[in-house]
């Protein structure tokens, strides 16, 4: 399929495709309890800090569920959906709906069906989802780096130079750390891959970063591998 | 004793209420209805259901009837028409047409329960091409419809696949000079909504509106209903024209909330017709000498603290007679005019001293 005009940012597909993108959205279990009825009234629009600043809607999702517009929802899944900050303001709803619980499920969805959106708005948080995945701690100190925050001033370029010292001069030892946030355990490294493992997140990455999914793949391989677990063997994990 | 006979002009819902609040004080009634049958436009017009509760129809009507047809009581007079008033409160001397026959009945008091019509989407405006397209009806035709317990698109005897309502046709409208909200038509479209979809679950129910305007409780009853349990959708955005494509109807308006225009084919358009003043109302407006307020109903004195008591000394008004009303404002209405028209004529019957 062709794009659908010529500065499109996605590509059109069947409308078969579309809604089967939809059905994916309406039969998570969840969804029965993040829309009602939509007013269309706009109180989400007006509590929304995004709304603010991009052309994004949160009325507009509950209205384009509720009118069950699968072109519109293919068109907010390939674009909008990803300028929600998910703060979810929006559950002001006097209907008790929440636009910001339907962007949940449709950005999984997003991320499930490895839809190029996803991957575009995934790729500049690969560095934390590593990190977050790898570690359980999300910014790390050696994140800190000058390139990054120019606009931080000249102190980032010293601090980042000792980053040990500096870091070893904080009181507590659980924050004598460069690549993590915090120690964390191996103990508790182990229970968090499995979850990774388990709960499905490893094979989400994997359709939207393959290049990241085999990196995490082959640090939570050795970890695991050194305490005797097959990530691959479902039965050893669960069964331990 | 006739001045203490109290006549209740119109046998729908206000005029039954009316009546029977009349009876159970111990008061006599004549009730005058032009039809053959009482029970008023939800007979007339063949409703199927009642709004909110979709009680039916004929059950709710009877029971209705029931409380006042028989009692000892009431003078009942089906097929009847007022052909003139003379006289005055408490001595008023109507005369009554029966078949060809006259009778000058003389009453203490009157009860205008005259109600409304439904407006006539061809009256003033073609633009939805009511008497021009098989597949553009009416709320009434919709009821009719409903009542005989299906509902098929009027062209082809088919079940749609799209129906959609457009509300406020004939209120709201200054062109037309009908500046008023009908009250019941946003409630009664959503309640027909829900029947279609009943009949229908894959049928496309959409309704055009201004302001959806299902007060009180049918807000969750009707309203949120439709919307959470049966998926119809409300646009807000009314249709300019319905024209004609092959074999289709075409709708064509503005999504308003997403700035946007539209043109959509249907299987069925109902048009959400309002009310006016019935031909009986204005009629009895002018026999009785009763002045009309200034949307053209009948006039009650003190506004919103009396509802029932027109300017003219023994004469009351209930139901859509003096403006757009539901059902519970009808029955409301009807249940203050016989307090109001008994205690009148007990007062005026008092020896004086």
């Amino acid at each position: 399929m062709l794009p659908l005009y010529r500065d499109a940012k996605y590509t059109d597909v069947p409308t078969g495709d579309k809604q089967d993108l939809f059905d994916a959205v309406k039969s998570d279990m969840r969804y029965s309890h993040e829309l009602y009825g939509c007013y269309e009234c706009g109180i989400c629009v007006a509590a929304c800090p995004s709304a603010r600043f991009y052309d994004f809607s949160p009325r507009v999702f509950a209205q384009t569920m509720a009118r069950e517009d699968i072109h519109t929802f293919y068109e907010l899944l390939n674009d909008s959906v990803w300028d929600c900050s998910q703060c979810f303001s929006c559950t002001c709803c006097p209907r008790q709906n929440n636009p910001g619980g339907i962007i949940t499920i449709m950005r999984e969805v997003a991320v499930n069906t490895g839809l190029q959106s996803a991957k575009d708005a995934l790729r500049a948080y690969s560095r934390i989802i590593y990190k977050v995945m790898s570690t359980g701690t999300q910014v790390s100190p050696d994140m800190l780096q000058p390139d990054f925050f120019p606009d931080w001033g000249p102190d980032v370029r010293d601090v980042s130079l000792n980053l040990d010292v500096w870091r070893r001069a904080i009181p507590p030892e659980t924050l004598h750390t460069v690549e993590m946030a915090w120690d964390v355990s191996e103990k508790t490294k182990l229970e968090l891959y499995m979850i990774w493992k388990l709960t499905g997140n490893l094979e989400m990455i994997e359709s939207v970063d393959e290049g990241l999914f085999m990196i995490l793949e082959e640090v939570m391989e050795e970890l695991l591998d050194e305490h005797g677990y097959d990530i691959d063997d479902y039965d050893c994990i669960v069964g331990d | 004793m006739s001045e203490k006979r109290i006549m209740v002009i119109g046998g729908g819902p206000a005029g039954l209420e009316a009546s029977r609040g009349i009876v159970e004080l111990g008061y006599e009634l004549v009730l005058v209805e032009h039809l053959e049958e009482l029970g008023g436009s939800p007979i007339s017009a063949d409703y199927a259901a009642l709004t909110p509760d979709m009680e039916d129809t004929g059950v709710a009507m009877a029971r209705m009837v029931d409380a006042v047809v028989g009692n000892e009581n009431a003078d009942i007079r089906l097929s009847s028409s007022i052909a003139s008033v003379e006289g005055s409160a408490p001595n008023f001397r109507v005369t009554v047409e029966s078949g060809g026959e006259s009778e000058v009945v003389e009453v203490g008091s009157i009860i205008v329960a005259t109600g409304f019509k439904h407006f006539d989407p061809g009256r003033e405006t073609q633009r939805y091409g009511y008497y021009e397209f098989d597949d553009v009806i009416t709320l009434i035709d919709a009821e009719r419809m409903l009542k005989g317990g299906g509902f098929v698109r009027p062209s082809t005897g088919e079940p749609p696949k799209t129906v959609c309502f457009i509300q406020c046709v004939g209120s709201r409208d200054r062109q037309i000079g009908n500046q008023w909200c009908s009250k019941v038509c946003c409630g009664v479209a959503t309640k027909e909504a829900i029947e279609i979809k009943h009949l229908l679950p894959e049928c496309r129910v959409i309704v055009f509106y201004i302001d959806m305007r299902v007060y009180g409780f049918w807000e969750d009853q009707l309203y949120w209903k439709a919307q959470e349990e049966h998926h119809v959708n409300f646009i807000r955005g009314i249709i300019s024209e319905v024209t004609k494509r092959g074999d289709t109807v075409v709708v064509k308006g503005e999504d308003t909330t997403m700035g946007r225009p539209m043109e959509v084919p249907m299987d069925v358009v109902i048009l959400s017709v309002g009310m006016e003043p019935s031909d009986g109302t204005l009629a009895m407006a002018e026999m009785l000498g009763l002045p009309l307020e200034c949307h053209g109903w009948i006039e009650t004195i003190d506004g919103a603290l009396n509802t029932v008591q027109t300017p003219v000394d023994g004469v009351f008004v209930a139901g859509a007679a003096a403006g757009p009303a539901d059902l519970e404002d009808s029955i409301s209405m009807g249940g203050a005019a016989a307090l109001k028209a008994c205690s009148f004529v007990r007062r005026t019957s008092l020896p004086t001293i």
